[in-house]
């Protein structure tokens, strides 16, 4: 009975990685096949980004301002509280900008997507819209996957902006340190290889959040109770993959710049 | 009532079956929901399907449309087998049908226009004028051309229904599909739905199934006509039926019985007794 339900378990993982490697791939490649829909891509550019603006700046900037808090005290005990600016910036343009963003993006659009697109399976949208000659994978899939990459890309450089004020913001009011001090050791520190670090990280969780909340969304069955299993489905997933997809690109970005 | 529907439209001239389907099975993680069905759809033939709840009525036509596969047998749409197609061509030809989904199916953050026009809009063939004088002439043929810029959460249950049933005639569909259109509706407005299928019927003679579980929308499709004089649903002379209007009925995956309405009354299955009484 247990191997019976192993078997069955395994056979269903591997079946829905190989549903979603497919739904995937087709999401991307429907970019460079007509009809493309790049009005649908422009409105959910508006609703990723400009949406979640005001989220991703506030956990930017109070991210920084923690980490100036907390590498003040330890940074102190060595009499170096002057790089304060250098850790700060370097830990918020190559990890936690991208990451944070990603995980907040997650959390509002992943699940939007999810619960969206599975409503509108539900209720049979999706088959009048398959049934009225349009494919819903072009249509509703893919210009939420390229409006996510794209704005995630932005909404990043947004993050790790307001971390290095929230940063700046601590060291000048709060440790009462010089604020030149902390932006010119934030800025000299900063090379080649880690801007390219942080703002190649977006592209793949941007790709990640949209092709994941989509995929659950169009795969939901059973009503609405459905829709809210499809939506933390969606939520929890995209969120452990943009942690294990983080590892799996800084692995292989210090193999080409080590630090 | 607008009758330009009836003018544009070119009913296919052979003689070939719009829809065939030939030992199709199919199953969901458990016994066969359609088990060995066959029959066919003839050129202004409207065939209805009747069977209770949860018999594989929906699947069926989803199955002619191409929104599922069969796991055995072939399904032809208009001639061209479609159990194989690619979704890309599939597209193409659904674009060719209407279907009249159960609940509606009306995207809800679209207005009744864009719904009604959905599928001129995203061929972008014609201008926002003629798009919206084709919605509403579609919607004066259901009788709500006032829901012209209406959100579908503001409608009632048969209001939704008859902009659906707007919506697959647009295009002047070569093949009609109705899911339940009447289920869960109030007796009058059950009537009403009715009407418009046997106006579209009797005014464009597009060949159509129907999917029900009510005995009496299926009796009335058979033995009422659209009268175009007065612009309404009449009853047929007693005894007359609509030769053009057939019966199919299914049961525990089976098409138990397929034929006229008079062969249906008079059917010695047991199941078909059943459900007629």
């Amino acid at each position: 009975m247990a191997i019976q339900t192993l078997d069955r378990t395994a056979k269903q993982v591997v079946l829905t990685v190989q549903d979603y490697s497919i739904f995937a791939w087709r999401s991307l490649m429907n970019l460079f096949r007509p009809p493309v829909y790049w009005s649908d891509f422009l409105m959910q550019s508006d609703i990723i980004g400009v949406g979640s603006i005001s989220i991703v700046l506030l956990s930017g900037f109070f991210t920084g301002a923690v980490l100036a808090l907390q590498s003040a005290a330890t940074l102190s005990a060595f009499g170096a509280t002057g790089v304060t600016g250098r850790f700060v910036s370097l830990t918020m343009i190559r990890e936690l900008g991208a990451v944070l963003t990603g995980i907040m993006v997650s959390g509002r659009n992943a699940s939007s997507m999810a619960s969206e697109l599975g409503s509108m399976v539900v209720t049979e949208q999706i088959d009048a819209m398959r049934a009225l000659g349009v494919d819903p994978l072009r249509k509703l899939v893919t210009p939420r996957i390229y409006a996510t990459i794209s704005m995630l890309f932005f909404l990043t450089i947004v993050a790790d902006a307001f971390g290095i004020l929230g940063g700046a913001a601590v060291t000048v009011f709060l440790n009462h340190q010089n604020g030149t001090q902390y932006f010119s050791m934030a800025w000299e520190s900063l090379f080649f290889r880690d801007i390219a670090q942080g703002l190649v990280k977006p592209l793949f969780f941007g790709y990640i959040i949209a092709s994941i909340g989509c995929f659950y969304g169009m795969k939901t069955t059973g009503g609405t109770q459905g829709v809210g299993r499809s939506t933390i489905q969606a939520v929890v997933t995209s969120s452990v993959l943009i942690i294990v997809a983080d590892f799996l690109i800084t692995h292989v970005m210090l193999s080409f710049w080590p630090s | 009532m607008s009758l330009s529907l009836l003018t544009e439209f070119e009913p296919l001239k052979d003689t070939m079956p719009v829809v065939e389907m030939r030992h199709v099975t199919i199953s969901f993680d458990g016994p066969p929901v359609l088990n060995d069905i066959s029959f066919r759809v003839a050129p202004n033939e409207t065939r209805i399907l009747l069977g209770p709840a949860g018999v594989g009525k929906s699947v069926m036509l989803k199955l002619i449309n191409g929104l599922l596969k069969p796991d055995n047998g072939d399904v032809l749409l208009f001639g061209d087998q479609i159990s194989v197609m690619p979704e890309e061509e599939l597209l193409a030809l659904r674009a060719r049908t209407g279907m009249v989904f159960q609940e509606g199916a009306l995207f809800d953050s679209l207005t009744v226009r864009d719904n009604v026009g959905y599928q001129l809009i995203e061929e972008k063939k014609l201008t926002n004028e003629e798009i919206d004088a084709k919605v509403q002439e579609s919607l004066r043929f259901v009788g709500l051309e006032e829901t012209f810029l209406l959100f579908p959460s503001s409608l009632s249950g048969g209001m939704r229904r008859r902009v659906a049933i707007a919506r697959a005639l647009i295009n002047k569909p070569e093949l009609l599909l109705y899911d339940s259109p009447t289920g869960g509706l109030d007796p009058v407005t059950s009537t009403n739905i009715i009407s418009l299928i046997v106006k579209q019927r009797d005014v464009n003679r597009t060949p159509s199934l129907l999917v029900t579980h009510r005995l009496q929308d299926a009796f009335t499709m058979c033995t009422h006509r659209f009268d175009e004089e007065k612009g309404e649903m009449v009853p047929m002379p007693k005894g007359e039926t609509d030769p053009n209007t057939t019966f199919m009925m299914l049961n525990d995956g089976q098409l138990i019985f397929d034929g006229s309405l008079h062969e249906l009354l008079h059917s010695e299955n047991p199941f078909v007794k059943e459900f007629l009484e």
